[in-house]
């Protein structure tokens, strides 16, 4: 077995490696050709090569050294005014030295989390450092982007994998690697994935840490051992009207895990409308609670407060359903 | 005498037969006091403690002036950071002699006050100070913190702690009567009454009170008394919890705010902390949340714009509360008690409790062995009880403390270790720290779990000492086996043990098949050795 993450030693390194979403990849080369590329917003599922284009067209544009060029940064991280004030700004102001263009290259990964005012400072900074960069901004949603920002950026739509594209990709590694692997394991592992490349060839490497034979029992088996999923914990427990047990679940997100707020929302929404028991009319009233919350927490309150509220709803639901 | 002074100031305590209450107090500090005139005794500073306006500070300097020693005084009003106290302190504690030979004592007053951004260091500078110092210490403090041990706890070790108590009510009464006497006003004795019941032991409170109901009289009989409010007291967090939970007016809850000792935004999160405990009705418990959060924006407001609004989030978090609560019986604490015993495989018949003011004491029937006392001791600590020393019970108090507080302290290093491993993963592969933290993290710890070299192997390619920075992972990935190993080499070692138990086990039941034979066997090869020879 060789060291790192598989989904790293296998990501293509050049355009050319990329064998899907061919005709991006062409007007892409095109770029680099004419050692030239307008802003960019790359759009669409995850795991599907957007930010391995752009990793792939630096190093075609720039050599090996490309990394002294671009700037990553990902603002599900850093999703704040701030950074585009600080780091942006400290990158894009100085020219490229000794490289083969005059501009380097930001990647803005998860651009669809930047706030709508860090969105509006990156707006004026595209255009007052047009001369010694170009931005990349990478996301799943387009809607989440605010228009002036669009308009300044040539838009390319990823579309999700095939099933072929990604069973043959997995059989690929799994050669390389020398792995024992069924069809039923493969196509479990594309179940799973659900089309994104990355988590496929991630749990690839996880299904064969044990040295067997990949089958479909042992991919569901790794999934179900590697998803003791907290929040749907969190979720039924308050349905199951334990209201403190639930409480402690959130507080474990919360403070011990460190998930950001906004994350335990967005994935509790997503729970919720997915849940096979609650009626839709519940569905309704519970995503008014979760817009509430939403929004409350954009205002800067108590996190845990905000979110206990839900949790309360949650136990009264259930209390109803009972 | 002049009269414009307050009385407060006036009948401060000048000599040391002008104290009243806490004779035992007194006295026991007067002996430390003396044993000084021929060598330091053993402990160097002297630590009072108590309740304000009982003569804490006044005894400290009538002491030394009778004793004659030259008082160097620090409290609140300076700055008491390191720097600070090192250099007002420092000086008298190496040169216990001023020019005119007479001898310093040295006054840090209002130690609770010590405290901040702005005294950082204070405490441990005091600290430092009682090692080195040749004059007599004597430090103050109110007790209304309840955290105030935690936070003097290197210090109490090396001082000699002596309690004041508030004054008995018959001590003051005659205090009171004696300052009105002495100021030519007649006080009917319920007023006196009255006043020392009100303060509560308070001494200095009491005076300025009476000095209050006797201006510009001669005489004060008890219809002068609705003058003076009782004057907000500082009550215990748990009473105050209990006013806003039990309370059936709007006036009541709201005065707890005053009241209370702790600042409204801890009082905020005590308040949250307890709601599903006492509203076990889900419909009520709903609406006291959701009023708190409702307060909690008024908060926000208040502090993005004006501060006036936050008499809204008082009113919520007090009244609103209090008027959520109709029919929950308050018995969560029970609900509670009874989900940690089950929950450990206990039944309520192994247990026996105890109601007393504060909450419900907890005690097993009989002795349970280590293990099961620990186990029952985690599940008890997990919902807020505590274990009492001497009693040997765990008292479970009515209202909880925070406890989100306590999980951010225990969490420290995990969550610190595991932000260090996301970001470095997240460089590493191109994506957020939610995502590696969501879908990474557990596969990696999951790989590591099956194949044990892959944690060297991770930690190579990410360039990372292996010893440091991927210690979650092995936390993590170590944490779910079913015994809790401290660290991989452990591990590694038990299963090497188990597996050459077993191949122990498996040879002996070979050997039993096939003894003869392989005895057999070995003899034959044995003697053709020997015969060759």
């Amino acid at each position: 077995m060789s060291s790192g993450m598989w989904s790293e030693k296998y990501r293509p390194n050049t355009l050319d490696q990329i064998v899907n979403q061919r005709d991006i990849i062409d007007r892409l080369k095109n770029f680099v050709q004419e050692k030239n590329i307008p802003h960019l917003l790359l759009v669409g599922p995850a795991g599907v090569g957007k930010t391995t284009s752009i990793l792939a067209l630096a190093r075609d544009l720039y050599g090996p050294s490309y990394k002294n060029f671009i700037l990553e940064l990902n603002a599900s991280d850093e999703r704040g005014i701030n950074v585009i004030r600080d780091k942006v700004k400290n990158f894009a102001r100085t020219a490229a030295i000794a490289s083969p263009v005059s501009f380097k290259i930001l990647i803005m990964d998860e651009a669809d989390h930047l706030t709508s005012d860090a969105q509006h400072a990156l707006r004026r900074t595209m255009e007052i450092y047009t001369k010694t960069a170009r931005f990349c901004l990478i996301g799943n949603y387009s809607e989440n982007i605010i228009d002036p920002i669009q308009s300044r950026c040539s838009i390319f739509r990823y579309s999700s994998l095939d099933e072929k594209d990604i069973k043959e990709r997995l059989s690929y590694i799994t050669d390389q690697e020398k792995l024992d692997i069924v069809d039923e394991g493969l196509e479990a592992l594309y179940q799973a994935s659900g089309g994104d490349l990355r988590k496929a060839t991630n749990l690839l490497q996880a299904a064969a840490a044990n040295g067997a034979v990949i089958d479909d029992v042992s991919v569901y088996s790794l999934l179900g051992s590697v998803r003791p999923d907290k929040i749907r914990d969190m979720i039924q427990l308050a349905l199951d009207g334990k209201f403190l047990d639930s409480r402690e679940a959130l507080r474990e997100l919360l403070i011990d895990q460190g998930l950001a707020p906004e994350d335990i929302i967005r994935i509790t929404y997503r729970e919720i409308m997915r849940h096979s028991t609650l009626t839709e009319q519940m569905k309704v009233k519970l995503s008014d609670t979760l817009g509430e919350i939403d929004y409350r927490l954009t205002q800067g309150s108590r996190p845990e407060i905000q979110l206990s509220t839900l949790l309360g709803h949650l136990s009264l639901v259930g209390e109803e359903k009972r | 005498m002049s009269n414009t002074q307050p009385w407060t100031h006036l009948y401060r305590p000048r000599r040391r037969a002008d104290f009243v209450g806490n004779e035992q107090a007194v006295e026991e500090l007067e002996k430390w006091v003396r044993s000084w005139r021929k060598k330091p005794p053993k402990k160097l500073a002297v630590f009072l403690y108590g309740p304000p306006g009982i003569g804490k500070t006044s005894v400290a300097q009538v002491l030394a002036k009778e004793h004659n020693f030259e008082l160097v005084e620090i409290n609140a009003s300076d700055t008491r950071n390191k720097g600070n106290i090192e250099e007002t302190l420092g000086k008298s504690v190496k040169q216990n002699v001023t020019l005119f030979g007479q001898k310093r004592m040295i006054l840090v007053d209002e130690m609770d006050g010590l405290s901040g951004q702005q005294d950082r260091g204070g405490v441990s500078a005091v600290s430092k100070i009682i090692d080195e110092t040749t004059s007599p210490m004597i430090l103050v403090a109110n007790t209304i913190e309840e955290n105030m041990e935690a936070r003097f706890r290197s210090l109490l070790r090396k001082v000699k702690s002596i309690e004041f108590k508030p004054v008995d009510s018959a001590s003051m009464i005659k205090r009171l009567e004696y300052i009105a006497n002495d100021q030519g006003v007649d006080v009917h004795p319920d007023v006196l009454m009255d006043l020392a019941m009100k303060s509560r032991g308070d001494l200095r409170s009491a005076t300025m009170d009476l000095e209050t109901i006797c201006r510009g009289r001669k005489q004060v009989t008890p219809d002068d008394l609705t003058v003076i409010d009782q004057r907000d007291r500082l009550d215990y967090t748990p009473n105050i919890l209990n006013k806003i939970f039990t309370s059936r007016s709007l006036l009541e809850a709201r005065k707890t705010i005053n009241q209370s000792m702790i600042s409204y935004d801890d009082l905020f999160e005590w308040i949250y902390e307890n709601i599903p405990i006492v509203l076990d009705d889900p419909y009520e418990r709903l609406h006291a949340l959701m009023i708190l959060a409702k307060a909690d924006i008024y908060q926000r407001r208040a502090k993005s714009s004006n501060y006036r609004l936050l008499k809204y989030m008082f009113d919520l978090m007090t009244g609103g509360i209090a008027f959520s609560r109709k029919n929950s019986k308050g018995e969560g604490y029970k609900e509670q008690l009874n989900a940690a015993i089950l929950g450990v495989g206990f039944t309520p018949s192994m247990i026996s409790t105890i109601d007393v003011p504060e909450g419900i004491m907890v005690k097993p029937n009989s002795w349970l062995g280590k293990e099961k006392w620990a186990k029952l001791n985690t599940s008890l600590r997990g919902i807020g009880a505590s274990w009492i020393y001497g009693k040997n019970v765990w008292l479970l108090p009515y209202y909880r403390e925070p406890q989100a507080k306590w999980r951010f302290i225990r969490t420290y290093h995990s969550r610190r270790r595991m932000k260090s491993v996301t970001k470095q993963l997240a460089a590493k592969t191109h994506t957020s720290s939610a995502r590696v933290r969501n879908e990474i993290l557990p596969l990696l710890s999951h790989m590591i779990k099956n194949n044990e070299t892959m944690y060297d192997e991770v930690s190579t390619w990410m360039l990372a000492p292996p010893d440091k920075k991927l210690d979650y992972l092995r936390y993590m990935s170590i944490k779910k086996r079913p015994r809790d190993f401290a660290n991989l080499e452990n591990y590694a070692k038990h299963k090497q043990r188990e597996m050459t138990k077993m191949i122990d086990e498996k040879k002996k039941e070979k050997e039993s098949d096939h003894a003869n034979i392989e005895r057999w066997l070995d003899d034959q090869k044995k003697n053709a050795v020997w015969k060759k020879r």
